[in-house]
């Protein structure tokens, strides 16, 4: 059965895939990582993909403009990268996405998305 | 044989880890807690003021309490609780993982934030949930204390995290937008709960709960903690000592049932009570209060503890220059006139009736909470 440690080794395993952590987005703490962080720092990452995370989900008129349409998932680009934060929705509580970097030249933006989308999943799908 | 000391929580558990040592470190005082190691590596913590894995999968209905009972009794004993429901098929091994690991940096934040408390180290206590995680000493130090600054950086005012929960009657700001959070714990606030109760009762992460009530009270949505009402945390945290630092390897752990029956007495014996919902004596008290966390430092005036009815009539000629347009000066200096309630009727308890009914209403919400 996939834990934790697992699904971020298919996550590095995603075509492009840099590194890779789950990041609890009320404490900005990175619960899991692998691979590289940008600024070689996955504690600031991780406290980066927590604001973008609080400022899409409490500050933005976007999400919950109608009832049950939560947020799936956030895409940042950059030139260089792509930044894919997938929330992690269990049934307990907990705040938590998945967070993977992408070589943007060597990633495939559909293609990771489906991936981590599985992914998030299957972490806590019975 | 255990040795009670008084220092800080953090220390030791970087010593005990350096010396590989397995066991449990049971930290005293309130809310307390106690954090378990195999080998120098953190397996896993507990305190009264965080929901352990327990609560948290079976108040938000992932497990039925009866599934997470019977994984209990069959677990404990081997200390195999959590392996026996990924192997019968209750919970996926990412669910448990990630469940572990968020009740374990939630209790530690508990336990662990105190600059000094008694301490003990349990030497071979093995906790029934088993080897589920392991994490670094070190890193859940650092992620503690990362905790507390966070807290302090929304508001410098740790009275807010055990002090009983009550919502402003009236608020400081034309309009309010509140998270899903937020309004949980304003609808289950009424003045009784404790922050700790509010995230048992939820299920909701203790550190999650006390952010939240710190940004609420920050902007003023909650009363001011009064001094008179410390004696709330007090009360919740004595009760369930003996628990939250079990002394035995095969200690048997609070079932979520326990953990609302080890709670109601308390309350149960509680006075004066208020009626929720009702407009009572003291109501005006609160709007005094209410507006005592917009004074720039963020610390409470000190006249905010002691006014009573009685004692807000100064304050009624004052506070309209002070405050804001939406402040209005409190009710009871106008009905003073002709109506103004009598100390003793104002300190009255409320009639008996109405104290069943707030049981009644307390043991219904508790028999929701265990499904």
């Amino acid at each position: 059965m996939p834990g934790v440690d697992h699904c971020l080794q298919e996550a590095m395993a995603i075509p492009g895939a840099v590194g890779a952590s789950i990041v609890d987005y009320t404490t900005g703490f990175p619960v899991a990582t692998t691979g590289s962080a940008p600024n070689a720092d996955h504690d600031a990452a991780a406290a980066g993909t927590a604001s973008v995370v609080q400022a899409a989900t409490d500050r933005s008129m976007i999400v919950s403009a109608v009832p049950n349409d939560l947020l799936e998932d956030l895409i940042i680009t950059t030139a260089g990268g792509y930044h894919l934060l997938r929330l992690v929705q269990t049934d307990f509580d907990s705040r938590l996405v998945l967070y993977v970097w992408l070589d943007r030249s060597l990633g495939n933006l559909a293609v990771a998305r489906r991936r981590m989308q599985k992914l998030a999943d299957e972490l806590v799908a019975t | 044989m255990p040795s009670s000391t008084t220092a800080a929580p953090g220390r030791l558990l970087t010593q005990a880890a350096g010396e590989r040592r397995t066991g449990a470190l049971v930290v005293g005082g309130h809310p307390g807690g106690s954090v378990y190691l195999i080998e120098g590596m953190v397996a896993y913590a507990e305190s009264p003021a965080a929901p352990g894995v327990g609560e948290l999968l079976t108040a938000s209905g992932r497990l039925a309490g009866r599934t997470w009972q019977a994984a209990l009794d069959a677990g404990t004993s081997q200390a195999q609780v959590g392996r026996m429901l990924v192997d019968q098929g209750h919970l996926t091994q990412g669910e448990l993982e990630l469940c572990v690991l968020g009740a374990t940096y939630d209790a530690a934040f508990f336990a662990l934030s105190p600059a000094s408390a008694p301490v003990d180290f349990l030497d071979g206590a093995v906790h029934w949930m088993g080897a589920v995680v392991r994490v670094d000493a070190d890193a859940l130090n650092r992620e503690s204390r990362r905790r507390a600054r966070m807290l302090d950086e929304i508001l410098p005012d740790s009275r807010v995290d055990s002090a009983p929960v009550t919502p402003a009657a009236r608020l400081p700001v034309g309009r309010v937008t509140l998270t899903a959070l937020q309004w949980e714990l304003l609808v289950h606030a009424d003045g009784q709960r404790t922050p700790a109760d509010l995230a048992q009762l939820l299920g909701r992460a203790g550190y999650a709960t006390v952010q939240e009530l710190r940004r609420m009270a920050a902007i003023g949505l909650l009363r001011a903690p009064v001094a008179g009402e410390r004696a709330g945390p007090v009360r919740l945290t004595a009760v369930p000592t003996p628990d939250a630092a079990p002394p035995k390897p095969a200690a048997t752990p609070p079932s979520p049932g326990a953990e609302s029956r080890r709670r109601d007495p308390p309350r149960g014996t509680a006075s004066p009570r208020r009626i929720p919902g009702s407009r009572s004596p003291d109501e005006p008290r609160a709007e005094v209060h209410a507006v005592a966390p917009l004074s720039p430092t963020g610390t409470l005036s000190p006249t905010g503890t002691t006014l009573g009815p009685t004692g807000t009539e100064p304050t009624g000629d004052t506070r309209p220059e002070t405050t804001g347009p939406v402040q209005r000066p409190p009710r009871l200096a106008r009905r003073k006139p002709g109506a103004g309630i009598p100390k003793d009727v104002a300190a009255e308890p409320p009639p008996p009736h109405g104290t069943d009914e707030v049981l009644l209403k307390r043991i219904r919400t508790a028999l929701r909470a265990l499904r």
